[in-house]
């Protein structure tokens, strides 16, 4: 049998980065049907298919790196770039939604009032609910911490204490988010500072929804035995993205809560 | 019918396992804090990779090549599988054009261009 001479995978074919390619064109498409004929399915359709892809995308990824040993150093060196270049780019998303937030509230319209917040907007208290998502957010990422730690150190039942308490700390910012968006005394609606808040606030809160989905599946693997005490790279992924998560929550906090209060 | 036959299948499993000594819930790993090492999971290819680095061997050129003078005395080392590989001699750094040649088993031969001297070394392919 020929083997290879180098330590680079070569993937095999396959089906998901097509059935991915017709999720994201049925979802799209599905839209504009919803906005003009009032039909969910064509998008219900679409998002079905990308989950699906998504679930047998990553579950292959897991069979090649962890069961078939496809993930020498080197292709694990390249999936760490992968990450750190995916990570930067949603960095990048973040700052358009903080460019447009400042745009608007460095220099207020007459439409406004002249003056940030807006006349008639009644802000919510950032050292209420805002200040303890802000501890709920620091202290997971110190549970995340203590959870790499102990694979490090091999110990797995404090791995498992850890990583779930971090996902219940998770939890417990989105219950708390969803609270506060249902009190709030301001919808989207209200002008360029319901826009830039809910629009800022609410990506956020899906990347912490992506971020936990993340941590209970290395939860999951971890469970299973997936992890080795030196390679558990899915976890360090899981983590730098919940650390930068976190750290969004930190900007947001201080120019939309506190700064623009 | 069916629900017979799975009443039987049980029953018997049941027989069975009370015979089996009883395993410890917990797997016991080498490292007896429950988290298995590289070396006691690792498998495929990463496990040949990292076996062979463990040997101070490097079958799957992950670390950086040696450098070689290049001279008669010490020449460019060439590992290869068959009775020749093809090389490319980067005669200066920087340069932009690169001087291809086949590199047969045997005596050293030189580039045609810059003169360094290459020899093949027979080495096996990994497997």
């Amino acid at each position: 049998m020929t083997h290879q001479a180098h330590a680079y995978h070569m993937v095999d074919p396959s089906p998901w980065p097509l059935t991915g390619a017709v999720a994201a064109l049925l979802m799209t498409s599905g839209l504009a049907v919803w906005f003009h004929f009032h039909s969910t399915t064509l998008m219900a359709l679409g998002t079905v298919l990308l989950l699906l892809t998504m679930y047998q995308w990553w579950r292959d990824i897991i069979r090649e790196g962890t069961f078939q040993g496809h993930h020498t150093p080197p292709v694990q060196k390249g999936l760490r770039y992968g990450m750190i270049l995916f990570i930067t780019s949603e960095v990048f998303f973040f700052l358009g939604f903080f460019w447009a937030f400042y745009h608007a509230s460095l220099a207020p319209t007459p439409e406004l009032g002249g003056c940030w917040p807006p006349t008639g907007i009644t802000t919510l208290d950032p050292f209420e609910v805002p200040l303890l998502n802000t501890a709920v957010l620091l202290a997971s990422g110190v549970t995340v911490t203590w959870a790499h730690h102990s694979i490090m150190e091999g110990e797995r039942k404090q791995a498992i204490h850890s990583l779930t308490l971090t996902i219940l700390l998770g939890f417990y910012f989105t219950f708390l988010q969803g609270l506060e968006y249902y009190d709030a005394p301001f919808t989207i609606a209200d002008g360029v500072y319901g826009s830039t808040f809910f629009v800022a606030t609410g990506f956020h809160g899906l990347h912490v929804i992506i971020g936990s989905t993340f941590l209970a599946v290395c939860l999951l693997r971890q469970i299973r035995y997936h992890f080795t005490s030196e390679h558990h790279f899915g976890f360090e992924a899981a983590a730098w993205y919940w650390h930068f998560v976190d750290v969004v929550w930190l900007f947001l906090y201080i120019s939309i809560y506190w700064w623009g209060s | 019918m069916a629900g017979r036959h799975l009443l039987r299948a049980c029953t018997a499993l049941r027989l069975v396992n009370q015979n089996v000594a009883v395993r410890p819930l917990q797997r016991t790993m080498g490292t007896l804090k429950g988290i298995p090492t590289d070396d006691e999971q690792a498998t495929g290819l990463e496990r040949r990779a990292l076996q062979a680095l463990k040997k101070g061997k490097d079958p799957y050129s992950m670390l950086r090549p040696m450098e070689y003078a290049g001279t008669k005395a010490e020449p460019h080392i060439v590992p290869g599988i068959s009775t020749k590989r093809l090389v490319g001699c980067l005669c200066e750094e920087d340069n932009t054009a690169i001087v291809w040649f086949w590199l047969h088993e045997g005596d050293a031969q030189r580039c045609p261009s810059c003169g360094s001297h290459y020899k093949l070394v027979h080495s096996e392919l990994p497997h």
